[in-house]
Order: C-alpha cells, then structure tokens, then sequence
C-alpha cells in the first residue's frame, strides 16, 4: 500500500518546476496574450525534448522511459502551474496514442520520432455541434478507388498551426477509431480558433482528404483509451492551476494587510482558502486514482477520469476566481499572475468534456456497472 | 504507486472476512440496537437484576473474544498488539458488512487509547480490559455551557483535598451519560493559570453521589445527549491522568486519535447506493426521479465526493503506514467528509421532492424515513466532536500556514 508519488516522480515534478520556472515565466505566458499564439519558443522546446518528456510514459523499446500515465500527469500538472502552452500536451498526448494503439509496426515506426521531436503531431476529436466525446464524431472515413479519403471537421485541435501529422478520431469502414492524415495533404484546412488563454487551437477541416496508410491507426478501444489518458493529462492541468492560484493568493494573504492586521485572519478570506484547499487535496486523490486505475486497466477507470476531470474543472476555476476576489484590485490588473490561472483554468475546464459532461458518464457508470456495497 | 497489501495482510483479511460471515450473518447477537433505543430500554427497565444492556454487550464481546478489538492495544491489557495495517483492514471490513453499532465505542475510540498512552500502569490494568469487553462504558465530559469551541475557557472546577479532588461544576452535550459507567473529563484545578495550563483530566465513576444526570432531548427527538451536574464530588487522586495541570496536552492527543478515513467510506457509499435505489423507484409522472439529469449529476457528484475522499484516504494510509505524519489529510478528511454526508442527504431531501416532509408514521413515507434521521445526524455530525468552522481554523493554520487571528 502506497498511494503516494515515487521518489523519482517528486524528483521530475521538482525538476520540471523549476524548468519553467526558469525558461518560462509568467511574463511569457502575458506577453503571448498580445503577440498570438503562446508557443514555446525554440530553444526551450529543444531542451524539453532533450530532457524526454514527451516519452516518459511511451515504452522503453520504442525510445520512451516506461513510465506510467501518472508520470506524464505529473508533467502535465507542472505545465498548468507553470502556465507553459504548446506544442508539449498535444505533442505528449499523441506520442501516448500511438504508444497505445495496438498497431505494433506504426508504433515502432512513428513513436520515436514524435518523442524525439522529429515529427511533430496532434490528437483531433472534439467536433461542431455542441457534444463532447467520442461517442460525439461524426467525421467519416470511406473507402475510394483511390484508398481512404476523410470528411468532417474538428474543432479545438491544439497546435495544429505547427504539427505535420494529425491523428483524428473518426467514423471509419473498420468501426470507430483513429486515422492518421498529413496536416499539409490535400482537403486538409486548418482555420485558426482564438482560445482565451492565447494557446494555439484551430478548427481543421477535412474534405475527402487522404487518410495515411488507408488504415486504421486503433480502434475504438485505443481511442477511448486515449481520449481518457488526455483527459486525466488535462485535469492534471487543471491540478496545477488549482494549487498556483491557492498559493498566490495564500501569499498575498500573508501579506496584504488591512485594519491593522493580514487580510488572512480574517475568515472569510481564510475559510474560503481553506475551502480551496480541501477541494485541491481531493482534486490530488482523485487524479492519482484515475492514474492508476488506467495503468492498471481497471473497470473504473474511465468513471474515475471522469470523476478527475469533473471535480477539477470546477476547482480551478473556482480557486482562480477567489484568487482574482482575493488578490482586490490588484488582482484585476494585467500585471498580476491572477488572470493568466484564470484564463487557462476557464480553457482546460471547457475543453474534453466539462463538469457536467464528465458527471454524466459518471451517472451512466453508476446505472450500468457501480455495485454499491449493501448492508449485510 | 499501488494499492494492494502484504500476502500476509491479505491472509488476516480473509480470516477476518470468514468470522465475520459466520458470524454476523444471524444478526451481530442483538448488538445492532441504536444508541438511542438502547437509552431507551435503559431508561425504562425497572430495577431488575437483570442488566438491561446485555443484548448491547454481547456484540463487542463476542469480537473481544475472536480478537477484533483493541487491536492497537498492548497484549497485556488485552489488545492485539496488531499492526496499523491491520487496524486499517479490520476497520474497513467490518465497514463493508456494516457490523452492528459498538455499544462501548467512546471507551474502544477515545479513552482507551489515551489511557494506553498516558494512564499509570494501575489505571491500564484496572480499566483497559473492561473497557474492552463492554464492562465498563464510558462518556466524554469535556464540553461545558461556556466552553465548546473554545474548550479551554472550561470552568468546571477540582480542588484537592488530602487524596480527593473534589469537583463542582456542570458538563453538556455529554453523549451517553445515563448508560455509561464512568465519566473521562477536563477540569479546572488552577484557576490563576493561563487557561490551557490550569486544566487536569479526571476519571470519576458516575455513580459517585453528587452527580446528576438530565437527559436533553435532542432535534432529532432522541435523547442522545445529557446535560451532567457535580456537586461535591469527590475523585480518588488516583484517578487523575498525567500530571496536575497537564490535562489540555492529553485532551488534544486523544482529540488526534483518528481513525483512517476509510471506513467512513464505506458507509457513505452505502448511503449513496440507498438514494440511487429510491431515486430508481421514486415515480415522476412518466419517469423515474433517477432519470432527470438534476437528479443524475447531482448523484453523479456524490459518487465523486466519495471517490475523492477513500483515495485521500490511502493517501493518508500510506503515509501512516510509511510512519510519516499523516499529513494534510486528517482535517482535510473529517471536514470533507461530513460535508458530503451533509450534501447527500440534503439532495435525499431533494430528491423525494413532494414526500419529503412525510414522516416516520405515514404510509407515504419515502424509506421508512431514513432520510430524515440521516438528515439531522449529518448536521450533528458538522458540530459535534469540532465544528466544520473550527476545522477550518485548523486548516487555514496548520495547513495553509495562514497567521492566527488575536485572542481575546
Ligand atoms: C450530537 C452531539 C454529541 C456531542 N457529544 C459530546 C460529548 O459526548 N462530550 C462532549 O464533551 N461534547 C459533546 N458534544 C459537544 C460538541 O463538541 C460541541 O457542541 C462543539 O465543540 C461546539 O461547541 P458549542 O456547541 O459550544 O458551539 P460554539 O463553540 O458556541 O459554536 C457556535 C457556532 O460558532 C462557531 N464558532 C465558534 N468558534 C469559532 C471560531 N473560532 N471561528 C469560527 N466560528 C466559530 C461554531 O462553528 C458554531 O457554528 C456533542 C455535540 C453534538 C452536536
């Protein structure tokens, strides 16, 4: 029994801490809200991949360290701390796609080369229309004369602007699962979205364009899975926002001081902290159990990343805006941290299912499988 | 990262998981009483030599007896000398059948392991064993009319007097007064003393004159708490714990005897199984109550709550079991917690919708009216044993590291 981070987790948690503390302030992060889109600079990105993050959860004989899913959240979750935008989640989360996908000779082919950065690709599922999920994707794959060919459009697609592959859920002759189409092939369009936290996300448009290898990449399984490992990825985000926006606004609480004494003794400005912090300590055991119920395969596991990406959503954002309430006047300028948690905590919450979504899987989980325990 | 136990651990589990099937299966010996109908009984049995609580004493006995209590206790006051993983596993299985309420569970949870931890070798031998076996049942007397959050400015007092201490004063909210056999207590006995250095903790037997016992009825219409009256009482200085004037640190360790917060669990998700089932037969016109999707998140959110607090839970656990403080989840724990079965059985409440005023007696009544009762206990359970705004405190300090606001 030990539900705790290992040790070489909390020392990569550490390091990447540090890392973007140091390579990527938050003046970053609000300088990008003016010059569009936030992406990482190139000298910066070159060290990440240096360092392996992209394949700390990919396995060892296709280039990856072996890591479990947690070890990848556990970046994530610095990444939303450190307000550090893309191309690293979308980049991260594909790598684990196709790590994922069952389809051993494009595994041994494409992993290595979406962890050494060669090959840089994104994960497309979210459609128009207003349904979260992959049980939403109505973008359609047939079989031509000439192979596979495309249609549909998806919506949100993280750093599309600058990935060469694009790996898409979809309808297909073979069931529902991922392709993989060329961002530069024919009948490809990539129209820029705008996201509030300025991180690149595109609308990309598929008309009969062609499908790589006029195969499946997985199948519905690998997708599913993936659209889980994604999500708990995001709601480690979201963990991170939670825990900065508390910490900012415990410090300013510290001290800030009014009437004579620090706006922290005052419990309506304590007791709200403290509410924060009740709802990041179950935000934390709730994504470590999402994590290790998908390494782990488990029945739940999917209700748990659900359970994850629900309960965080609401956290972060709340803890954002009690940052900003907080934080006074201060914390509605732009040269305060506030905003910026606020602004990507308000994107993650919203995008892969939000709160509600994610309960009402949790809803269908507990109609078709939850056995609750019964007086004896 | 993982959540299994040693084979050694497993093979203790499934030992235990055995004697229990056999052994509750008939119904736990007469001990799944509630504490209200044992007062009840206790209260209008006449004075027969028959003791009316014996029903209630056979269930913790019979564990005694397979060895499933104190089990953290030294062997030689009758414990099990068992390990920490051990007390989590009973715990927790005895949660999964819902094992009938224990009857001596102040002494079992609180007093005894503070006697284990601070009571004289004679105070072990004398009381630990019958507490145990259910001899003994014992009440918490340390809440006064002008002394519940702020427990210290307590004022029932203690004056020595050759080898008594002799006690005056009033006690309230005492859960379980009439029933129990002997009184653990805080009481001033240095009154020029900053408030937490003139505190002592005294044993009296209740049956010593000069004690008064009334019954308070409580919301709920139980009488599951009492006010106690001293009026002259005289305590053998033997019956002091710790040193004189020591008592505050020794209340604020037993106040620490938490358990894990996993058992807990268990019986919230229980809860939440019951309301999914009403809310699956609970008639809306065309529908079921179970299919509006208010109904459906808001059932959906619970399951989370609950999720979130067992894996906080193994959290606190692997650092129990690492030795390492158990962290931030103990307040962390005991607020969220009740806040949740606060939650739950309001959107019970909720969910009957126009029967939920229906009452016990009525043949509309949802459940027997279980949501009710359920309801006014997850209130008490946000006062009783330290407020949620008290935990707060707690957290906002010790947690968050926030500075304490002035006293007085
Ligand atoms: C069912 C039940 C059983 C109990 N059993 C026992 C028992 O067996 N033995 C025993 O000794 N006691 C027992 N108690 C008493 C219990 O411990 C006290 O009720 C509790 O500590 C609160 O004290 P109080 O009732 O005096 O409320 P107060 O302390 O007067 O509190 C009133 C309100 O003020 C708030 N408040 C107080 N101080 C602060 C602060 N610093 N910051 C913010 N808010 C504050 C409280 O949260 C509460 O909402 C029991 C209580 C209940 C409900």
């Amino acid at each position: 029994m030990d539900f705790n981070l290992s040790e070489e987790q909390e020392t990569l948690q550490e390091m990447a801490c540090d890392f973007i503390r140091e390579r990527w302030p938050a003046d970053c992060a609000r300088e990008a809200l003016d010059k569009r889109p936030a992406v990482i600079g190139a000298d910066v990105w070159q060290e990440i991949l240096e360092m392996g993050w992209l394949g700390v959860a990919a396995g060892e004989d296709v280039g990856g360290i072996g890591g479990d899913v947690l070890t990848a959240a556990v970046l994530s979750q610095e990444a939303g701390r450190g307000l550090l935008p893309g191309p690293f989640q979308s980049s991260l989360i594909a790598a684990l796609a196709v790590d994922r996908s069952g389809n051993d000779a494009i595994r041994s082919e494409l992993v290595p080369q979406l962890i050494d950065g060669s090959l840089r690709a994104t994960v497309a599922i979210e459609e128009p229309g207003g349904r979260y999920g992959p049980d939403a994707i109505a973008a359609k794959v047939r079989a031509d004369a000439d192979g596979w060919r495309l249609t549909g459009s998806k919506l949100l697609v993280p750093d599309a602007d600058s990935a060469a592959l694009l790996i898409v859920g979809a309808q297909t002759p073979d069931g529902l699962g991922w392709v993989r189409v060329r961002a530069d092939a024919q009948g490809v369009e990539i129209r820029k979205m705008e996201r509030m936290d300025a991180q690149s996300c595109s609308e990309v448009v598929f008309e009969n364009a062609p499908v790589e290898g006029d195969a499946l990449l997985g199948d519905e399984r690998s997708l599913r899975e993936a659209y889980d490992i994604w999500t708990v990825l995001l709601a480690a985000d979201l963990l991170g926002s939670a825990e900065a926006s508390l910490e900012l606004t415990r410090r300013y609480a510290i001290e800030r001081v009014q009437f004579g004494r620090p706006i922290g003794t005052f419990q309506a400005v304590s007791h709200r902290l403290a509410n924060h912090l009740v709802d990041v300590e179950i935000g934390r055991s709730l994504l470590y159990g999402a994590c290790l119920a998908l390494d782990e395969k488990r029945d739940n596991a999917a209700p748990l990343v659900s359970a994850a990406k629900a309960w965080l959503s609401d956290a972060a954002v709340a803890a954002a805006e009690s940052a900003l309430q907080i934080h006074g006047g201060v914390g509605f300028t732009w040269e305060y941290d506030v905003h910026l948690h606020m602004r990507r905590s308000r994107c993650n919450a919203a995008i892969l299912g939000d709160a509600d979504y994610h309960r009402d899987r949790v809803a269908d989980y507990m109609d078709e499988s939850w056995v609750p325990p019964v007086k004896a | 990262m993982d959540l299994t136990f040693s084979e050694e651990d497993e093979a203790y589990r499934a030992e235990l998981r055995q004697w229990l099937s056999d052994n509750i299966g008939g119904g736990g010996g007469g001990g799944g009483e509630s504490a209200n109908a044992m007062m009840k009984r206790a209260e209008s049995s006449d004075e027969s030599k028959n003791d009316p609580l014996a029903g209630a004493r056979a269930w913790p006995r019979t564990l005694h007896d397979a060895g499933y209590v104190g089990l953290a206790w030294p062997k030689a006051y009758g414990g099990q000398d068992a390990s920490f993983t051990q007390q989590v596993i009973c715990a927790d299985e005895m949660a999964r059948v819902r094992t009938p309420p224990l009857i001596n569970t102040i002494g079992l949870s609180i007093i005894g392991p503070t006697l284990v931890q601070h009571g004289t070798e004679e105070q072990k031998k004398r009381f630990l064993p019958r507490i145990l076996r259910a001899d003994d049942l014992w009440c918490q007397g340390f809440s006064e009319p002008e002394a519940g959050s702020d427990l210290a400015s307590l004022r029932c007092r203690a004056e020595i007097d050759g080898d008594e201490f002799v006690v005056n004063g009033q006690k309230v909210w005492t859960s379980l007064a009439p029933i129990s056999d002997w009184i653990f207590m805080l009481v001033r006995t240095d009154p020029d003393a900053p408030k937490r250095e003139g505190i002592s903790y005294l044993l009296a037997d209740m049956k010593t004159p000069g004690i008064t016992v009334r019954p308070l009825r409580n919301a709920a219409g139980g009488s599951h708490f009492s006010e106690v009256f001293f009026d002259n009482v005289r305590v053998p200085r033997e019956h002091l714990v710790g040193e004189l004037n020591g008592g505050w640190q020794i209340a604020r360790s037993s106040l620490d005897h938490e358990r894990s917060g996993l058992s807990g669990v268990v019986a919230l998700e229980e809860t939440l199984g019951r309301l999914w089932r009403m809310a699956s037969n609970l008639d809306r016109g065309d529908h079921k109550a179970v299919e509006e999707p208010s109904t459906r998140r808001a059932l959906a959110q619970h399951w989370i709550e609950i999720e979130g607090l067992r894996h906080l839970g193994f959290r606190t656990l692997s650092n129990q079991i690492a030795g390492k403080p158990p962290g931030a989840g103990s307040s962390v724990g005991k607020l969220f917690a009740s806040e949740t079965r606060n939650q739950l059985t309001r959107t019970a409440l909720r969910v009957e919708g126009p029967l939920a005023p229906i009452a016990k007696r009525s043949p509309h009544v949802v459940d027997r009216g279980r949501w009710h009762a359920a309801y006014f206990d997850a209130l008490a359970h946000s006062i009783g044993g330290g407020t949620s705004e008290v935990m707060r405190n707690v957290i906002a300090e010790k947690v968050l590291e926030l500075p304490r606001p002035a006293e007085d």
